[in-house]
């Protein structure tokens, strides 16, 4: 297989390869390393490469292979990290100016759990600063571009991992959501994303937006491959008290292509308000794939859900400017000026506005869960809207025009303030050729199913054929 | 859009909160802010009498062995 190749397996194909002594570690990452050098000063995907690093970890674990020491289906894996994610001795800049040279002197848990299971650092992927954002629109590093159009922002605040996977300059990544943040990329890049439960994976070591929306999850090309990194790194973390006790199960066992009788529900409410025309025919025609495999679609409502916007506002206006306060009161010149606003108008949300936001969820997050007890999973567009050009502030949709950043969050950001499981899966291409994605919601800690669907619906997916062009 | 002034906001800022000001950002955090108060004041139509906040660092209570 040419090496050009090689970086368009999925984690899956690649690590199966692996274990059968038929493709090497080094190999593999060499060849995503020569893409990289080729092709990412335009993509702006990563902001740290470990070139050196990366293929003497290749070649330890070439050695182990070689050994028969076969750590399991990452074994030899190169992914890449958003680089909020600390790393022991590899600077970690979150996107900023003001930690430009930090090096963490610990790996984060998520990163440690990885490289236990073998996987390959390649790099410190592209963010929105501080991941503070859903546009990836960076001032210091430069705006990661979207590999399905190079004037298109791919999302935020994961962009570099979206578009670092979607342009085949990882074999997956991990990224972080607060109100989108790995879903949203993974939609505008027609990729597979997860939020997993708050609480199925250790936040420690992972710099904070706002502590209590926070999440990490997988970003890949394939619902299998995601269930591959979501199982390195799932389970509680005595480091994050955040993480619960709960087993973590085989997800790729559960990945058998069986749906049928599963129940769906469709929620108008909110979700499916204004959209892009192309978005809503996509996720409609998504739902009627889904009902050709034996899912049963039923309608659901949850009435209420309007109430996540302003409650998701003042929870992450809040807790953003808490953590921020020290370098605000002294370095506040060295942020972007997007994001320095942002995180200043923190500072006027009240304590009681803030308490009530966190009431409020209490009061949604039952009404989630009420939800799916009348079914296995929600199904809902996971943005409304594809890729804004990397200019674009407001954007039109049916008559309404408003702020891209409310366009990009708003079928997301509900479910990091109920913290239920959450899979964004590509479902189609606008008739631009950009991507669309669906979003699969679960019960609490029922990322099986999410993923039972997603790699279901995955193989009739008319996206599937599909390729974007900065990948030739 | 609620009515917020800036200088409303930027006493808040210097003197409660003691963060130095650059007029610049004051526009964006009268617009931020003026944008989500209307949200706000209606999270009152849900009744939170009896209910108390989420508890930040905990998993969701329907979390098998959850603490």
């Amino acid at each position: 297989m040419a090496a050009s190749e090689l970086t368009t397996l999925s984690i899956a194909e690649a690590g199966d390869q692996i274990r059968r002594r038929s493709l090497s570690p080094v190999e593999l990452t060499r060849a995503y390393l020569d893409r990289i050098a080729a092709r990412d000063a335009e993509c702006r995907c990563y902001i740290t490469v470990l070139r050196d690093q990366a293929l003497a970890a290749a070649a330890a674990l070439e050695k182990e292979i070689v050994a028969g020491q076969y750590r399991g289906p990452l074994h030899g894996i190169p992914i890449g990290l958003k680089d909020l994610i600390m790393t022991r001795g590899i600077r970690t800049t979150c996107g900023s100016r003001i930690l430009k040279d930090w090096v963490p002197e610990t790996d984060a848990t998520v990163a440690s759990r990885l490289f236990n299971a073998g996987a390959v650092l390649l790099g410190k992927l592209n963010l929105h600063e501080f991941a503070y954002g859903p546009t990836g629109v960076n001032p210091h590093y430069g705006t990661a571009r979207n590999p399905w159009g190079i004037d298109r922002m791919p999302g935020g605040s994961s962009s570099g991992s979206g578009g670092g996977v979607a342009a085949f300059y990882c074999a997956g990544a991990l990224g972080t959501d607060t109100g989108g943040s790995v879903r949203i990329p993974a939609s505008l890049c027609g990729i597979v994303g997860l939020k997993p439960t708050y609480g199925r994976v250790s936040r420690a070591g992972v710099v904070p937006l706002a502590w209590s929306l926070d999440h990490v999850g997988p970003m890949s090309r394939t619902v299998a491959d995601a269930a591959l990194i979501l199982q390195a790194m799932a389970g509680q973390d005595s480091a994050d008290p955040s993480t619960a006790a709960v087993p973590v199960p085989d997800y790729r066992s559960g990945l058998t292509g069986e749906v049928r009788g599963l129940r769906v529900g469709i929620v108008r409410d909110l979700f499916f308000e204004r959209l892009d025309p192309d978005v809503r025919v996509a996720v409609e025609a998504a739902v009627r794939r889904l009902e050709g495999l034996g899912v049963r679609i039923e309608e659901v409502r949850l009435p209420r859900i309007h109430h996540a916007t302003p409650a998701v506002f003042a929870i992450i206006a809040a807790e953003s400017m808490a953590y921020h306060e020290p370098y605000l009161k002294t370095r506040a010149s060295e942020y972007g000026a997007d994001v320095r606003a942002r995180l200043l108008t923190g500072q006027f949300v009240l304590a009681t506005q803030y308490l009530k936001a966190q009431r409020a969820r209490q009061v949604l997050r039952a009404e989630m869960d009420n939800a799916l007890r009348q079914v296995d999973a929600l199904l809902t567009p996971t943005t409304p809207i594809p890729a804004p050009r990397t200019d674009e502030r407001e954007v039109t949709v049916e008559g309404v025009r408003d702020d891209v950043r409310a366009w990009l969050t708003r079928c997301t950001r509900p479910i990091n303030l109920t913290g239920n499981p959450a899979l964004s899966v590509p479902c189609g291409l606008t008739a631009s050729g950009l991507p669309i994605g669906l979003q699969l919601v679960g019960r609490q800690f029922d990322e099986a199913t999410l993923l039972r669907l997603g790699h279901a619906y995955e193989a009739v997916s008319p996206f599937r054929a599909h390729r974007p062009p900065q990948a030739d | 859009m609620a009515d917020l002034s800036k200088e409303l906001l930027q006493s808040i800022a210097e003197v409660l909160a003691g963060v130095p000001v650059d007029p610049a950002d004051l526009p964006s955090n009268v617009a931020q802010l003026g944008s989500q108060l209307d949200g706000l004041a209606r999270l009152d139509d849900l009744d939170l009498l009896g209910v108390e906040p989420a508890t930040m660092v905990l998993p969701p209570t329907e979390a098998p062995h959850g603490r």
